[in-house]
């Protein structure tokens, strides 16, 4: 009886009936064998006990704040109402209408971001600092993820997607004005003009499909961008 | 947790506080990465307080994030290693990822993880389901579209490779 045998009847997982029983049968039987199981386990368990590697603490607060912002972004919007079964088109329909017009619309005209939403390390990083590049990396690929996940037709989903990655957006580009990166600032306010049109109540679905196609590839391009030059000192765009 | 009650703000940045080391170890041994890992982590939790009218009272909140970080990891290790997972017909020693890998593991300072870099990437993702995230072989199999026998090869590559290093620490020690 092989090692092989022995490990996944000690995981109890990837053998037959059959092949535990043999197992069960053998270790009864056989001291040899009985003796080789004890050591495999004893190896087993201590790999088992493997040490907890801690998470830096300022890695801590960046995800404590994430959920605040969570929080705040939802806070932002109305809260979509209780939908029986049956009222479940007319809901969807009137629960995107009430988010896209009553939410972007209050939201988004409001203009200004909240010194207080600015997480300490992006208000603290230059442009050209690794702890901005990473953040900024960090909200392009979890836009284009959120983007490219979330289905046309759940539009209280994608509203609300949509109302995160603008606000996300907003603190960048707002560092970037403030640390003379003109450049960045600009890619970044014609992203939000593209994000404000795609969660506009008035778009069809194949304008705001091909409008995330053509934002989708933008933000590749820039994550491509910022992958290749996190090194380079001289700038980020 | 009662009932049908969402869960809280409260109640997520208690989990973060209580179990965020576990989630980003776990994250840290699939990618090697600790600028993965703590996207995998940021990721689960911003996933999971979306989607908190899906969490299944059953399990324990810090649990459920657990999972979800987990996949978010195998997710950003399958992003950055398209190919990653194609079934091995042969043993193959791992080339270490590459120097930028390789700092990232020099930053690692577990011995745990240190004997985590015998195996190639297969098997230690594979291990650590099975080992130590308790994953069936089915579940793996599924969750990167490859036979269970492919799984159940890499696991025991890796319990064989661990099982040697393992026994050289113990022979240093005594």
């Amino acid at each position: 009886m092989n090692d092989e045998t022995l490990t996944f009847y000690y995981y109890n997982d990837g053998l037959t009936r059959e092949e535990r029983q043999a197992v069960a049968n053998r270790l009864a039987t056989d001291p040899g064998t009985a003796a080789r199981y004890q050591v495999i386990c004893r190896q087993l368990d201590q790999l088992g006990a493997a040490s907890i590697t801690a998470a830096p603490s300022d890695m801590v607060e960046r995800w404590h704040e994430s959920i605040n912002r969570a929080v705040r972004s939802e806070s932002a919007m109305p809260r979509k109402p209780v939908l029986h079964t049956w009222s479940f088109i007319w809901g969807a329909a009137v629960t995107a209408a009430l988010a896209i017009g009553i939410g972007i619309g209050v939201y988004i005209s409001g203009g200004n971001v909240s010194e207080a939403v600015l997480p300490d390390v992006i208000v603290a990083a230059n442009p050209n600092s690794s702890a901005f590049v990473r953040g900024l990396r960090v909200h392009l690929r979890e836009s284009e993820q959120g983007l490219s996940e979330t289905p046309f037709d759940a539009t209280a989903d994608r509203t609300l997607l949509l109302m995160r990655i603008i606000e996300q957006n907003r603190l960048f580009e707002k560092v970037a004005q403030r640390n003379d990166s003109p450049a960045l600032a600009r890619v970044l306010r014609s992203f939000e003009l593209v994000l404000v049109r795609l969660a506009a109540d008035d778009i069809t679905p194949e304008e705001a499909e091909e409008l995330q196609a053509k934002l989708l590839f933008e933000l590749n391009v820039i994550l491509t961008k910022l992958d290749r030059e996190s090194s380079d000192e001289s700038g980020i765009i | 947790m009662k009932g049908a009650e969402l869960p809280t703000q409260a109640q997520f940045h208690q989990a973060i506080s209580s179990r965020s080391d576990r989630w980003y170890s776990a994250c840290l041994r699939i990618t090697r990465s600790p600028e993965l890992a703590e996207d995998a982590v940021q990721e689960a939790l911003l996933s999971a307080w979306a989607k908190r009218h899906q969490f299944n009272h059953t399990a324990r909140l810090e649990t459920w994030i657990h999972r979800i970080a987990i996949n978010a990891a195998l997710q950003m290790l399958r992003k950055n290693r398209p190919g990653l997972f194609e079934p091995l017909d042969i043993d193959v020693p791992d080339d270490g990822g590459g120097p930028e890998a390789a700092q990232h593991n020099r930053d690692i300072e577990d011995t745990f993880s240190a004997a985590l870099d015998v195996l190639s990437e297969i098997e230690r993702v594979c291990f650590v389901l099975k080992h130590l995230e308790q994953w069936r072989l089915k579940e793996i199999s599924e969750e990167f579209d490859i036979n269970v026998g492919a799984v159940k090869q890499a696991v025991f590559r890796a319990v064989r490779k661990l099982r040697v290093q393992l026994d050289g620490m113990q022979g240093e020690q005594s």
